[in-house]
């Protein structure tokens, strides 16, 4: 008679299967990305803003010329990192737990769950759309202000590191909100409030040159604070600092731990 | 060869013991039923031996395999069918299908599968604007998409109207002898009736009987109900002394009789020779239902009344 290991009823399987079934991921992702097509919405209004602000301010002239009011800084180069972690926030934040928790509540995870494929390939599938779609945003809004005159980033590897690991950390924070909260509305009310939260300490009402030094020492703290200041340093040609790269990289990495822990198909 | 074998299954929530010590076995191409009150243990039961809860105790093969290790072979023998799981709404039937398809080893034709479910018109249809029959039968569909040696199927056609039922029940009729064993969670004595080779009857967590749908109902009212409209009024005398009957009463203007398997037809032929014909007959045959009654002491749910000769 064997008796079953004790562990959390309907958990997270903690058997992940040792073969990753390649026909399945694409089939997959096939399909999450037709679905995605199909209910186009949340991404074009995730997308068309920042894009869109990103370059009309990359064209105005004035936008570009330094202010001391902003430390030396011009103010296409205080914004378009704003603009850039807008987009993914926006989608880590709002679609990326929308639609978990509704596949969760729809009994989708579940299933899957029945089927020789892990829910959790489900999950790698939409983390990857929402990432390629914010890489995306994030591209349009490095490569075509230029093309009027704005400048690029001086530092296209520290840019595109700081970038990586900043969406690691919101990604991270969307796979915690979908983990918290079961009911989809529920978590997409908290998502909205951590998105402006995200949004204040990066610098989109008060810019961080002009914020008070303690309130600047708590943004340096937050995801979204290391994240638009590292990609700032990037952009005007200088390494991000340490602190910033290992403030994300604690962010992505406990987020992803929390994550995993309590993600549960049901 | 027993495919499901359960042996003494036991699962606790907290204080409350939901399934103790159920068991039961299950034949290689068998239909069987667990039938059982809301709330008294089928889909936990069918949830342990499908792996996706841990039981507490007890023992669970199937195919040879104990589900609480979650074996991906599992997974390729068994299909499962959830109560109230849902697709995405611009999920179209046939790319459901495709999809659920790539994730075995040998999977069954989609198209095949369409054709035998009755959805080909529907292939293109997205999930949302399926009828509530279709969704049903999309879903049993992706149960048996991977070539299963087993489906579960729990509460198939609860909801359903009795036409879009109807349908469910004539398509697992049709699979059956295709060589796939079916575990059937149903709340339906009807259904059960009509699909079921073998049931249990489950109650507070216990199997409370063990039979085959006929012999279950037998077992437990051994007699037979007729009721009447006689065409003049007689003496109620004539058809007690008749060996066959039981009791006689009255209700409204309707004679009503219990008596043995040949109550009908004594009593019909008794008034016929004193020139009395018998009005709106009605024999209510022991049906699944009493025994279900009987069993379980619940009247709750929709049960469909006894088959009624009118």
């Amino acid at each position: 008679m064997s008796t079953a290991t004790s562990g959390a009823d309907s958990a997270t399987s903690t058997r992940p299967f040792a073969r990753i079934n390649w026909p399945a991921a694409r089939a997959m992702l096939i399909s999450e990305g037709r679905l995605l097509l199909r209910n186009p919405g949340v991404v074009i209004w995730t997308a068309v803003l920042p894009v869109a602000a990103a370059i009309i301010l990359g064209s105005i002239p004035a936008v570009r010329s330094p202010s001391k009011d902003l430390g030396g800084l011009s103010f296409f180069q205080v914004y378009q990192p704003v603009l850039v972690f807008f987009a993914i926030t926006l989608l880590a934040m709002q679609a990326l737990p929308d639609v978990l928790t509704r596949y969760r509540e729809m009994g989708v995870l579940k299933r899957l769950r029945t089927t020789p494929v892990s829910p959790g390939m489900l999950l790698f599938a939409q983390l990857t759309l929402i990432l390629s779609v914010s890489i995306v945003c994030m591209a349009l809004m490095v490569v075509i202000p230029p093309l009027g005159g704005a400048p690029w980033p001086r530092n296209p590897g520290g840019f595109v590191i700081s970038y990586l690991l900043g969406a690691w950390a919101m990604l991270g924070l969307g796979m915690v909100i979908a983990s918290l909260f079961h009911n989809a509305k529920v978590a997409a009310g908290f998502g909205s409030f951590l998105f402006f939260v995200m949004q204040f300490f990066a610098g989109l009402w008060l810019q961080r040159p002009n914020m008070p030094t303690w309130l600047r020492h708590i943004s340096d703290y937050t995801p979204s604070g290391a994240s638009v200041q590292a990609l700032t340093d990037s952009s005007i040609g200088h390494w991000p600092s340490a602190l910033h790269l290992i403030v994300l990289v604690v962010w992505g990495a406990a987020t992803s731990r929390l994550a995993v822990r309590f993600f549960s198909w049901e | 060869m027993s495919v499901i074998e359960v042996t003494d299954l036991r699962k606790v929530y907290g204080p409350r013991t939901v399934v103790d010590g159920v068991s039961f076995s299950v034949e290689q191409g068998e239909i069987f039923g667990i039938l059982g009150p809301n709330g008294a243990g089928k889909t936990t039961t069918v949830e342990c031996i499908g792996g996706l809860r841990r039981r507490d105790g007890g023992s669970i093969s199937v195919a040879g395999m104990d589900p609480a290790n979650e074996d991906a072979a599992l997974r390729e023998v068994l299909g499962i069918q959830l109560q109230e799981s849902r697709l995405p709404d611009k999920m179209s039937v046939i790319e459901a299908l495709d999809l659920y398809a790539s994730f075995y080893a040998e999977p069954h034709d989609p198209a095949e599968l369409l054709e035998r479910l009755g959805l080909v018109e529907q292939r293109k249809t997205y999930f949302a604007k399926l009828s509530g029959g279709q969704k049903q039968r999309l879903s049993v569909a992706l149960a048996l998409i991977g070539n299963p040696r087993v489906a579960i199927l729990d509460e198939l056609t609860t909801g359903l109207d009795p036409v879009a039922r109807r349908e469910v029940w004539d398509l697992l009729g049709e699979l059956r002898g295709t060589g796939v064993t079916m575990l059937l969670v149903s709340h339906f004595m009807e259904e059960a009736e009509r699909l079921c080779d073998r049931v249990v009857v489950i109650d507070h967590g216990r199997v409370v009987a063990a039979d085959t749908p006929e012999g279950l109902a037998a077992s437990v009212q051994a007699d037979q109900r007729m009721s009447f409209l006689p065409s003049d009024p007689f003496d109620l005398a004539v058809l007690q002394a008749l060996p066959d009957v039981h009791a006689v009463t009255t209700a409204a203007d309707r004679v009503v009789v219990t008596g043995t398997d040949n109550v009908a037809s004594a009593v019909i032929i008794a008034l016929h020779e004193r020139g009395i014909s018998v009005g709106r007959l009605r024999v209510d045959q022991p049906s699944l239902d009493d025994a279900f009654v009987a069993l379980t002491g619940s009247d709750e749910g929709p049960f469909s009344k006894g088959t009624a000769i009118r």
